[in-house]
């Protein structure tokens, strides 16, 4: 009866196991139909992922950065939690005008924090576009044939969406031709992000399933 | 009163959607279970990601940015599994960093374990900075001065008296960075990192598809796509991890929803076809 003890929730470890197992089935339960053990841990996994946040940030950012230093005796620090809760103002009428201080600070902070970001994330994608090599020449010897290909391939897509990106004038003709294809290149992309999601989703269940298969039940799943 | 008699393409059309869910949890427990190994084609993103790595010496300085919660535990974990055991295996000393609460948990405890393995020492070889609620702020902090922007460790040992860190002023100190997540902060990673800085890319298979631009410019040098770039990594580190021990369902699923998804419109077209006869 070995494996009975083993199995049972009778230590800290294995009780654990069975919670995860509990929660697990009752969440997925939903796939059968709407029911209210369902409700229930759906609302007790949202209340404990919201709850367990606050631990971390209590501990790492609220006590690291604010209430040990003022232990410490620097009081400098002391004015900071105070002045980033005048955002709460807001709910305010008569002193909604408080929270505009914070509010300001942070837009003005974002503006300045998208500069940077600007130039150092798109800048360099614009020079690596226009760097692509479209032909093998002398200056780019260890370029290949499928490398070429690639590169216009890329370009072709490229322009073709760009064009399909482009409102100032309308769409007749040639350029209404291209749209088209830039949409149709679009739509490639799309459903390459979406088999990419639903990818995820699989991981996702085949982990939950995982759980139950090798943690739960203790078999070994895929090869052991 | 007579009911129409309905045919076999109408009925698959409008099959109860449960079938299909108890269809697809069967094929997965099926495939699971099966003792069988499928090897990997290793993907361009994902060899260059371990030759990245395979580039670093021992003794060289990497951050770990793991920002992954409970609900992308089945794709980031085989992920941050693999990586630490290749830095490891390097003798290469790691800090860990996390912007979501969950993952400072998480890939403490992940880290904890794998250490114990590899004889790697809390303090002297690898340490983990905590939860931070925001990560550009954490990153220019840290590349002006480290020490000043963490202060302490997630044990509460001021960062001065780390010996892991003995050397290292800021992150212009590092060689690498590695963002194991399911969120949108690689771009940060690549907008406010120092320059030297070389980046690597764990996303979830979700995000994947938005990072090949970052890829194609060399802005991200590799890139594992969910639990199938883990699988993959794993292949060429060796190791039977749990990317390797997925992948048979992950296949196998994808296999059983093209197959529905190609009933279906089969059915569709017959029905159509029936309704113009």
């Amino acid at each position: 009866m070995d494996w009975l003890q083993q199995f049972l929730p009778l230590n800290e470890g294995r009780l654990g196991v069975w919670i995860g197992v509990v929660c697990t089935l009752a969440i997925y339960s939903i796939l059968y139909r709407e029911n209210p053990f369902y409700r229930f841990f759906e609302h007790l996994y949202i209340g404990l992922a919201a709850g367990y946040s606050l631990g971390p940030l209590f501990a790492d950012i609220i006590y690291k950065y604010w209430v040990d230093p003022l232990l410490k005796g620097e009081w400098y620090w002391a004015p900071v939690v105070p002045f980033g809760l005048y955002l709460y103002f807001i709910y305010n009428e008569r002193y909604g005008w408080v929270s505009r201080i914070i509010i300001g600070l942070l837009i003005g902070a974002s503006a300045g924090l998208f500069f940077q970001a600007f130039s150092s994330r798109y800048l360099p994608q614009l020079n690596s576009t226009l760097a692509k090599p479209l032909w093998i020449t002398d200056a780019n010897p260890d370029m290949v044939i499928s490398g070429v290909i690639n590169n216009w391939i890329f370009i072709i897509f490229l322009l073709a969406v760009l064009t399909y990106f482009t409102f100032s004038f309308e769409h007749r003709g040639a350029v209404k031709r291209v749209a088209t294809v830039g949409r149709w290149f679009l739509m490639i992309g799309l459903g390459a992000m979406f088999g990419n999601t639903v990818m995820a989703r699989m991981a996702l269940l085949i982990g939950r399933i995982y759980y139950l298969l090798s943690d739960w039940l203790g078999i070994p799943v895929g090869g052991g | 009163m007579q009911t129409e008699r309905k045919s076999f393409w109408d009925r698959l059309l409008t099959i109860d959607r449960r079938w299909l869910y108890l269809a697809l949890f069967v094929n997965i427990v099926v495939f699971l279970l099966l003792p069988l190994r499928l090897p990997a084609v290793v993907s361009g993103p994902v060899r260059k990601f371990y030759n990245a790595m395979e580039r670093l010496q021992p003794g060289d300085m990497v951050m770990v940015s793991s920002n992954w919660s409970a609900s992308t535990i089945a794709e980031n974990q085989p992920q941050l599994e693999a990586v630490l055991r290749h830095l490891m295996r390097k003798k290469v000393r790691f800090t860990i960093m996390s912007v979501e609460a969950q993952a400072r948990d998480l890939s403490l405890r992940l880290a904890q374990r794998l250490a114990k393995e590899y004889g790697y020492e809390y303090g002297r070889d690898w340490a983990h900075f905590g939860f931070y609620t925001d990560l550009i702020v954490a990153i220019k902090g840290m590349t002006n001065d480290l020490h000043d922007t963490v202060k302490q460790d997630v044990k509460g040992t001021p960062t001065r008296e780390l010996p892991v860190l003995q050397g290292i002023q800021s992150l212009k100190d590092y060689k690498m960075v590695i963002d194991v997540t399911p969120s949108g902060t690689v771009p940060d990673w690549i907008s406010y990192r120092p320059k030297n800085l070389i980046v690597l890319y764990c996303p979830t298979s979700v995000m994947a598809a938005e990072a090949y631009t970052f890829l194609d410019s060399g802005q991200i040098e590799g890139m594992l796509t969910g639990a199938k770039g883990a699988q993959e990594y794993e292949q060429l580190l060796g190791v039977v991890g749990l990317g390797t021990r997925f992948i048979n369902g992950i296949q196998f699923s994808h296999v059983l929803i093209i197959l529905t998804i190609l009933v279906g419109n089969l059915a569709l077209l017959m029905k159509r076809l029936a309704q113009e006869a």
